[in-house]
């Protein structure tokens, strides 16, 4: 089935220039499409290009080279028709004013959105705090609120124009376990209930497995992998293994596994780590055996996202220059497994 | 049209909501800058000041304190809400840019204006200054402030590309205090310097102003003696070129991401 795409990016650059006159090439001929409907996790480093790319998809920085259309409306040639596609709540900021309350902050916004009907914004503003549980406080200012509430307001207010796409920088950035959550929930609830395509970037990555339908991950304005979630683990699930061993073995002396990360369990020894190229399952055993450990069991681990993001950007780091990343790993791969794209 | 209507009256609701947020500081302020037209008038008439004296010097100076406000809100204010990110959000309204400025300078000049009526009414009272209301002084009035404002799109857009412009805000401020002719007439000037104060922002405005205001001149005469055309020329000046270095700005902040804090 063909998906719409909500967000096309195509040969996308940026290159700002710094004070002491080097140039930082901060994306690097993107291209990028996100279907609509999808929770999209943009993932990278620091400094990988993650914010510079949706601030020129907000119209906000102004691309070196390359396009990007939100569905379909050109953000530099049709901004007006392109601006009301989106919603974003930015990174480390405030994004609202604190000194008003969150009532009159989603008011504003919604007029400065261009919406025309006070009846309908009252409405909007009305469903968006009840949802948010904020309705009850609604009449304080949102700089007494605490750093949760100040968010919710601030995601709020982008939707308030009800915006099919919404991009969050680091939505979750600096809130604690059970307002992270709400957060979650709710991203899930606007793209699973009310169609919206919502892009976030976070770092936590165990939240980008959860959420995310499909992830980017982007190393020095380039994209190293662009995949549905479930496909990337998928690549990536045949190439980890558990190894259990009994007793307690120090690892650092006999350098069978190397690269493999050791943990205690009652007693065991587990392994987890990435069989390479040049290895297979069975010289692992072959290998335990004649080092005379006592083996227990040899599975297939299960990767998580973190893992996979970062054995992706160290690969990224050795093959600078080629085109390393996740396409040369593909590569490597049982046909069967990159059919599914 | 209904956006510009609603926008107009969006960023005024916005403006006095926060206003009132900071009512003691403000109040404070006003009493400090009605204090500080007392303080200067006396100095300046020697310890005897007259109201006669002093009206054209209140004309000035309630003139001077629309300058105040619009210069720091181009300043300070377009600097704090680029770190607060609500001008990025502001930037990423569908409606033009143009017109959020101009939402932004009407509500500035209509909270001015409460305050200089506020400020020029207590000062007016307490000394018995008289400053007759005349129709011709209206269309002069529009011109001083144009003028100011487009001074103050100036310092927006020098605003948005060097963030550190706030303390040349404050310099400038203060120093049109004493050079737009309020206390010391610009005629008394050496000529350098009277050059020089003509070419501000609001001086040219001020003396044509008091022209028509107090001198009862009317606005034939005031063009005819060429000072009524070097405003209007001076005025549309600053327009002009205030607007089109707002532009620059915008251009250059979205070239270098500098419309959010970085
Ligand atoms: N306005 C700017 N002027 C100059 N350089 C910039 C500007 N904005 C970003 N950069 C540089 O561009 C690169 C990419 O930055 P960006 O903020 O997009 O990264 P990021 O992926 O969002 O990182 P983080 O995870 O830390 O938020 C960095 O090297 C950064 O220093
Ligand atoms: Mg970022």
């Amino acid at each position: 089935m063909k998906m719409k795409a909500a967000i096309e990016i195509e040969s996308l650059s940026k290159t700002f220039r710094s004070r002491g006159g080097n140039d930082v090439e901060a994306v690097s001929l993107l291209n990028l499409t996100v279907e609509a409907g999808q929770v999209f996790g943009f993932l990278g480093s620091n400094g990988a290009g993650k914010t510079t790319t949706i601030k020129m998809a907000c119209g906000l920085v102004q691309p070196t080279t390359g396009t990007v259309r939100l569905n379909g409306y050109d953000v530099l040639k049709q901004r007006g028709q392109a601006m009301r596609q989106i919603g974003a709540v930015l990174e480390g900021t405030r994004n609202v004013y604190w000194r008003m309350n969150a009532w009159q902050n989603l008011l504003y916004f919604g007029r400065i959105k261009g919406i025309s009907s006070s009846g309908l914004l009252k409405a909007r503003a009305e469903q968006l705090l009840r949802e948010l549980d904020l309705w009850e406080r609604r009449k304080d200012p949102v700089g007494e609120f605490s750093r949760g509430m100040q968010q919710k307001v601030a995601i709020a207010a982008a939707l308030i124009a009800d915006p099919p796409i919404v991009l969050l920088d680091e939505p979750t950035l600096g809130l604690d376990v059970h307002a992270s959550r709400t957060v979650q929930e709710w991203i899930v609830q606007l793209a699973k209930e009310r169609g919206k395509t919502v892009v976030l970037t976070t770092h936590q990555l165990d939240m980008a497995e959860n959420l995310c339908d499909q992830v980017a991950i982007m190393s020095h304005g380039k994209l190293l992998a662009h995949r549905p979630t479930a496909e990337l683990l998928d690549l990536f699930r045949r190439e980890f293994y558990q190894v259990r061993l009994r007793g307690v073995v120090d690892m650092e002396k006999n350098g069978v596994f190397p690269g493999f990360a050791a943990s205690q369990e009652n007693g065991h020894t587990v392994l987890s780590g990435e069989v390479g190229d040049d290895m297979s399952v069975f010289d692992l055993v072959e290998r335990a055996r004649t080092a005379g450990m006592d083996l227990i069991s040899v599975s297939p681990g299960e990767p998580n996202l973190e893992e996979i993001f970062v054995e992706l950007i160290e690969r990224a780091e050795e093959t600078v220059g080629q085109d390393g990343g996740l396409e040369r790993k593909a590569g490597h791969r049982p046909a069967g497994v990159r059919s599914r794209g | 049209m209904m956006a510009t209507g609603t926008v107009l009256l969006n960023e005024c609701q916005k403006r006095l909501i926060i206003m009132w947020s900071y009512r003691f500081n403000f109040m404070l302020e006003t009493f400090m800058i009605g204090f500080l037209f007392v303080g200067i008038s006396f100095f300046v008439s020697g310890g005897r000041p007259t109201p006669e004296q002093m009206a054209p010097a209140l004309l000035g100076y309630l003139t001077w304190f629309y300058a105040v406000f619009a210069i720091s809100d181009m300043s300070q204010g377009i600097r704090e809400e680029t770190q607060t990110g609500t001008l990025e959000q502001m930037y990423m309204s569908p409606l033009p840019s143009g017109l959020l400025l101009a939402g932004r300078s009407v509500a500035s000049l209509f909270i001015s204006t409460g305050m200089v009526a506020l400020v020029g009414g207590i000062l007016m009272l307490a000394l018995g200054i008289r400053i007759p209301v005349r129709l011709a002084g209206a269309p002069v009035f529009a011109l001083t402030l144009a003028g100011l404002y487009g001074f103050a799109f100036f310092m927006g857009g020098a605003t948005l590309v060097f963030k550190q412009v706030n303390a040349l805000g404050n310099l400038l401020t203060n120093m049109l205090l004493f050079l737009n002719g309020s206390f010391l007439t610009v005629e008394r000037m050496p000529g350098w310097l009277e050059g020089f104060a003509r070419s501000l922002p609001s001086t040219q405005g001020i003396d044509v102003l008091r022209s028509v205001v107090l001198d009862n001149l009317s606005l034939a005469s005031v063009w005819h003696d060429g000072s009524l055309m070097w405003l209007t020329a001076h005025t549309a000046f600053f327009l002009l070129a205030g607007w089109g270095a707002f532009l620059w700005g915008e251009r250059v902040a979205r070239k270098r991401g500098l419309l959010g804090q970085y």
